[in-house]
This record gives structure tokens, sequence and C-alpha cells, in this order.
């Protein structure tokens, strides 16, 4: 009996493992055209939402799993531009770019049903105040938020800020209004979305972490510009398996890389990039706390002159990479093709010498492998400051951003690796002011100064300061940039509507009317 | 039999409790938590104070403990911190991937590495060394190595599998299928090669003893001698072989998930842990400890189905 039951068993076994090869054979073509129903739209990003409550939520790219369910007061377009959205109309109130008010749109329903009124939306910016989230410190030094009128909104700035349009956009979360159920029980918004937007947060089909769902908003202002029945979110990071699932047609538009465009393009997909990050050596031990010689600026300014950016540049792929001589991107708002570093060794020595350290020194640099993998960039760095005698150890964090982040800031590194961003001088000041940019606090009154006279400018006046500060950041040496990455994004031939520009590198698949949203081709 | 079945699982109760504590523990020691992970960085302390009333990780440690203890004694983990589901429903979800991909891998192991080895042991020769070479190949490659040339070759060039993704068997039993084909793949090489390995060993050393010869000697077919005598006492190994597999294929399963990109327990532990989300790393903690006493016991049953000395013990 024994022997019978032994041979069933494999028997049973070796039928499954027949019958498993067998279908798999005979099924794999409605599996690999999955992603081919035109009136769904399937796209790939390559991590976790960090919350789908749009007052906690993440930047960047990661925006889309808020952005399909939330509209913004103002949406920024693929091309940078600043079009109406929830608000109609906006403008600074007196002079200064201290006051602020928009007008809403009439009409507007949040999910949950209730009105969108000037009450509702500054409830929810209060609320997005209040719960502090990683794009809080990106809105401005905001004083009060208060409802002037059935409609309108007026913001308040402690400090003038000259880009108080494009805070209120789908990237910075203050203006993603959320309505007055999920501002009363935030936790919700985890499992049921209660935003003005194109889609509603599907739970039900959704599987948190690695797909995320979204269905028509029935009650969504701009029907015409709802182009699709069902909107997916599939989290893939591995970059190979982001290359396999859009060259076989599993998801419509994934992010890409250097490392896989070329094979994403010989398959036939469009490639759509934008200049993005600044890659940049931050000494921000610029009083010499942990190593002396980053006090004098004649070393710093070394540093950025023994940098070869165009050797770079090639290295890491000329058509996704370009040399950085200067503190922003070429096409933001402040970019002065005039100045910038150049490559000149013989420069870098002399500054040494006349500093004192024309032998060198021992500099230990924190860097990590999650956004620069390998840490390829590092060690060219690294490479490139032995001809001026600095000789490099790379201190590697491989785990996590926050982790990242942590060890930045913690005072115990001269200098770190990191990109900058930002399509004008304003967001990028913000950003480079503080945080692991500037661990030890140095401060420059004169460039300050110049900020602050920006900051409450107009137009051309304003773009001459912005450049003003950035040659003045060259004077400083405290960021030495390295080279510019773009943003790669894979897109399938049966889209249309899809571009990326400098004023916006991550492209979004919604937007308030139909021409400003993605379309099936 | 059933008094040693009986006290492995009264074990298993203090050893989840154990387990439950450690991973606690552990979690708790990884500097950071949800709120810093949530908020950034750059937070405001005010901030951070605020969201870690809310999510109640301002509490003592003893207390988020007991409250989490307490819950699990009514059936409740708790919901994920990040993305507020429901623990316990999040891990049955995600166990249906795994256990999917593991056990359908274990199978494909254990029938294609007995086979190899038996027929190795018993044909020996240049068969024998072929099969010898196979197991060393299958030892050294790595899984997501082959998971790569897999997808190359069977999703993108030839367009036979999906390259990603994972299609519930209600859903469609042809795609489930379809849809683990390769993972089970790439997953099973390293099982095949290790019970094919043990199998080979097993049968070669049963079949030099003293009551083979004297059962060739009364003139008993030798596809007799093999597949009723020397199988089953070779087995006993060969089940051991396959419960080390087992465990080593629900770690495996993380990097085979990651590739493939299937929503199952592996790819959920590594994100939860990253994130600082305690009530999804304790549910993790203790569902895979009982995967590996379910699997402990399956084999403890095995050995007592193929060995009636234990079944008397």
């Amino acid at each position: 009996m024994p022997t019978l039951h032994r041979s069933r068993l494999l028997t049973a076994a070796v039928a499954s493992a027949m019958a498993l090869t067998l279908a798999a054979c005979t099924t794999s073509g409605s599996s690999s055209t999955s992603g081919g129903n035109t009136s769904e739209l399937n796209l790939q990003f390559t991590g976790v939402p960090i919350s789908l409550n749009p007052a906690l939520a993440g930047a960047g790219g990661s925006t889309v799993y808020t952005a399909l369910a939330y509209d913004s007061l103002i949406h920024l377009s693929n091309e940078g531009k600043l079009e109406p959205d929830l608000a109609e109309s906006w403008k600074y109130v007196g002079a200064g770019n201290k006051v602020f008010e928009l007008t809403l749109r009439e009409g507007v329903k949040f999910a949950s049903g209730k009105p969108l009124t000037a009450e509702a939306a500054v409830a929810s910016m209060q609320y997005f105040l209040k719960a502090g989230g990683p794009l809080a410190p990106s809105v401005g030094a905001v004083d009060k938020v208060e409802a002037t009128g059935p409609k309108t909104v007026r913001i308040t700035y402690k400090t003038a800020n000259p880009d108080a349009a494009g805070t209120m956009d789908q990237y910075h979360g203050i203006g993603v209004l959320i309505g007055p159920d999920g501002v009363a029980n935030p936790q919700s918004l985890l499992t049921k979305s209660d935003g003005t937007g194109a889609y509603v947060y599907d739970n039900a089909t959704s599987v948190a972490g690695s797909r995320y769902s979204y269905t028509k908003n029935p009650s969504y202002f701009n029907p015409k510009a709802q182009q699709f029945s069902k909107v997916s979110v599939r989290v893939i990071g591995d970059p190979q398996a982001v290359l396999s699932a859009v060259t076989t047609g599993q998801v419509d538009y994934a992010t890409g890389s250097p490392a896989t465009a070329d094979a994403a393009e010989a398959a036939g997909l469009n490639i759509v990039k934008a200049p993005f990050f600044n890659w940049e050596l931050v000494l921000g031990d610029t009083e010499g706390t942990i190593s002396k010689p980053l006090a004098d600026p004649r070393v710093r300014q070394a540093i950025g002159y023994a940098i070869n950016r165009d050797a770079l540049s090639k290295a890491f792929g000329a058509n996704f990479t370009k040399p950085s001589t200067q503190q922003l991107i070429e096409g933001a708002d402040g970019y002065d093709e005039s100045i910038g570093y150049t490559f000149d060794l013989q420069k870098a020595k002399s500054l040494m010498a006349e500093a004192g350290y024309a032998q060198g020194f021992p500099l230990t640099v924190l860097t990590e492998s999650i956004l620069d993998r390998n840490t390829t960039y590092s060690q060219a760095v690294a490479d490139a400051l032995k001809a001026i005698g600095i000789t490099v150890t790379l201190k590697v964090v491989s785990t996590t951003v926050p982790a990242f982040i942590g060890e930045a800031t913690s005072k115990k590194y001269a200098a770190s690796i990191w990109p900058s961003a930002g399509p004008n001088m304003f967001q990028n000041y913000s950003q480079v002011s503080g945080g692991l940019f500037n661990p030890f606090g140095h401060k420059d009154a004169q460039l300050d100064g110049i900020m602050q006279r920006a900051s409450a400018a107009d137009g051309s006046e304003r773009t001459a300061l912005y450049q003003q500060a950035s040659q003045r950041f060259q004077e400083l040496a405290w960021l030495i940039p390295l080279i510019a990455t773009e943003n790669v994004y894979y897109v399938s031939s049966k889209l249309e509507g899809i571009s990326a520009s400098v004023g916006n590198p991550n492209p979004m698949p919604v937007g308030p009317t139909p021409e400003l949203a993605w379309r099936k081709a | 039999m059933l008094r040693l079945l009986a006290n492995r699982l009264a074990l298993s109760v203090p050893l989840l409790f154990v387990v439950s504590v450690l991973v606690f523990g552990l979690a708790s020691l990884v500097p950071g938590d949800a709120a810093r992970t949530i908020l950034g960085e750059q937070a405001t302390p005010e901030a951070v104070a605020y969201l870690r009333n809310q999510l109640g990780l301002d509490q003592p440690w003893y207390e988020r403990y007991g409250s989490w203890l307490a819950g699990v004694l009514h059936g409740d983990f708790g919901t994920s911190i990040l993305s507020g589901q429901d623990v316990w429903t999040t891990l049955n979800t995600r166990l249906g991937v795994t256990l999917s991909l593991v056990l359908t891998a274990l199978v494909v192991s254990t029938v294609i590495g007995v086979a190899l080895g038996l027929v190795s042991a018993v044909r020996g020769g240049v068969l024998g060394r072929v099969v010898d070479v196979l197991s060393l190949i299958g030892l050294a490659l790595p899984n997501f190595w082959i998971a790569i040339v897999l997808v190359s070759l069977f999703a993108v060039q030839f367009r036979l599998f999906p390259a990603t993704g994972y299609v519930p068997l209600t859903a469609s039993p042809s795609e489930w299928i379809s849809s683990l084909a390769m993972p089970v793949a790439a997953l099973s090489l390293l099982g095949i090669a290790i019970i094919g390995k043990q199998t080979r060993d097993s049968v070669l050393d049963t079949l030099g003893a003293e009551y083979v010869r004297v059962l060739r000697a009364n003139g008993v077919s030798e596809r007799r001698i093999v597949f009723v005598h020397v199988l089953r006492n070779a087995a006993i190994p060969i089940v051991t072989a396959m419960g080390v597999v087992a465990v080593g294929m629900v770690g495996g399963s993380v990097f085979i998930e990651s590739v493939f990109v299937l929503p199952g327990l592996g790819s959920l532990a590594t994100q939860s842990t990253l994130d600082h989300d305690l009530p999804v790393i304790l549910g993790l903690g203790v569902y895979f400890t009982m995967l590996v006493i379910v699997v402990n016991v399956l084999v403890d049953l095995a050995y007592g189905f193929l060995n009636p000395k234990v079944r008397a013990s």
C-alpha cells in the first residue's frame, strides 16, 4: 500500500509540473498584453507611497499616488506652466510678495460629496501645516491662511514668497485639498481618498505596497479630462524588472534609468527626459571643525576647479548627464551661462599651494548607493581629487535615504555627495540653506541679502538677483556642482500628451483639462 | 507520534511569544520610527511629536507591546502604520503569494530532484556525473541571476510568460500558473540541486546495504528493489533535505519576489522593516515562525510515515 500511495503521489506531482509548463505556454498571450487595454492606464513607480494622505505624502514622482485622487489649487503642466485648477485665478495682494489670494472654482465636490468652499480649503491647508509632513518645509513661511469670502482664500507669509503660486501646485502639498471628512479623520485617507481629483482610490482592488488602483471619480468637475476608466500604479523598484514590465506591455509608463535606456529605445519605447538632479559635493564643514583645510575658501574653490566635468559626463552617459558648473541646472530661473567652474588643474593646484596645502590632505566623504547606484559618481570624484593631493575615503550608506540624511546631518562628516534640484533659485536656495546641504549651519549675509531682495522682486529684476546669488554660491564654494542628471521615462506608443521639462521634471497623468491630461494615442 | 506532535505544538506557543518579544526589541533598537519615516528628517520636533501622539508611538514600550499582545490574543494583529491596512488581512493576502511560490517550487524541486538523484545513483556512469555537474551548477548560480536570465528569455524575447506580477488562483487558474512559472523555475534550481544530491548519496548508501544484496540473491526485480525497498529506506535524509530546502525557499523568495514583483511576504518584510512599521514587522515575525513550525511538524509527520521506529517512540 505505501508503494501505491507513493506512486500516486509521484504521478500527481509529475502531472502538476507538466500542467504548469503546458498552461504557462498556452496562456502567455493574455498575460503579456495585460497592459494593452487603452481604457486602463498602467503606471509604474519605483517606491511605495510614504503616505496616501496628501498632507504626509512625498515629493517628486511619488506625487502620482495623490495627484490621481486630489486636484490642487494650481496645476503645474508638463511644460512647467501654472494652470488654473481648483483655483480659477490668483494674485499677490499689495507689494512685497507677502500676501497671496486665490479665487476658487465653482461647482467642485470632494469624493465625500461635500462642496469645495473657502472654509474647506482653509481647513485643509491648516491641517497640512499642522501635520508637518515632508513637503511642509517647501511651502514658504506661512503666517496664516484665511477665507476672505465664500470662494476666496488668502495666505499671508511671514517673509516674502516670490513663488507662492508655484507652492500651490500638485507637488507641494499645501494646495492639494483634502475634504472635510478626511481632515476630520486623517487615518481614513490611507484607505479612502477624499479629494476632488479625476479618480478615487480603490482600496478593495489595491494591494498596499504592490499595486494602487484608482477608478473614475463620478463627481469630477471636468469629466472630459478623465481619459481612462481605471488607473493603476505598480510598485517596481528593480530597473531590470521595470524594463521587462514596460517592454512587454505590462505597464504603459515607467521611470527609466540611464543603465537601461538604450534597451528601452531599442524595444520601440518613447523616451521622455528632463534635467532634474544637480549632483553636488557638499563641503559643509566651512569652519573646519572636522577637516581644517575646508575652512579656507581657496581649498574649496580648488576642489571646484579640479573636477573634469566633461569627462565625468561622458563616462556616465552623455545622453542622460551633463556637466554641471553652477548651482542651478540649465533652463532654471537664475542660471547664468557666463559663470561656473571650469576644469583648471593648474589653478586648483595654485589655490591649494596658496592655502598651504600643496601636499593635499585626507578627507572622508559621506555618500550613498541608493540614488548613486554602485557609488560611481562618488568614486569618480574621489579619483579626480587625487590630482590635487586630496585622499578621499568614501563612507557609503546603502540602506535608506532617511538613514543617509541622518548621517549627513550628524555633523560627523566634513563633506558629502547628494543632488539638489529646483526650477529656480528660490526653491534651490530654500533646499540648500539647511538640512543635509548645510549641516553645520553656515550663513552668509551677502547671499541672504541678495535672496531677500529677490524674494520681493518680480520678472527680470528677480532673475538678475538669482544670477547674483548663483555667482555668490560659486565664490563661497560651499557646494561644488558636479554633473546634472536627467529624469528618464519610458512611454508606450499607445500614450500621448506626455512630456517633461526643467519646470516639471516629474510629469503626472492627470490635469484639469483634456489637453493637460495624458490620453490614448 | 501524537504525543510528539502535541509536544511540538505546545512548545510553539512560548516560542511564538519569545519571537514576538525579540522582534519587538530588535525593531525598537533600530534608530528612528514610523513618524520619522513619514515626516522625513527635516520635520520639526512639534510635527514629529504630534504624529507620534496620533500613532501612539509616544507610549512606553511595554504599553505598546502589551497593547499589541492583548490585540493578538483577541485575534487582532493591528493595522499598518503606513498603509492603514489590517495586518492579518495583509499577511493572509501576501501568504497566498509566498505559499504558492514556495510550495510549488518545493514540489517541482522534489519531483525533479528525486528523479535525477535516483537515475544518477541507479544508472551511474556518465549520467551520474552529468547529474553531479548539474547539481554543482544549481548550487553555484544565484537564484536572482537565474531569474533575470529567465525574464530576458521567456518574457522579453519569446513572450511566453508575463515578466512581472501575480494573478491569484481564484482570479484565473491558468494565469496563476503562468505568473508563477518563471519564479518557481528560478527558486527551484537550488532545491533540485540539494535534493538531487541528497537523493543520489542516500540511495547509493542504501544500495550498498546487506539486505539489498539478499534481495537480489532472492531474485527480486531491480525495479522492485529500488522503488519499494531502497527508496523508502533512503527517504529520511531526503525528507530532512526537503525541510531545509523549504525553509531556505521562504528566505530566497525575498529576492525572487523582488525580481518578479510578486506581492508576497518577502517584499512586505523588506518594506515594513525600512518603514519601521512595527505592527507589520511583529505580524511577520509571528507568521514566519508559524511557517517554520508547520514545516518542522510536517517533516516529523513524514519521518513517522517513513520510519515505524519514530511512530513507536
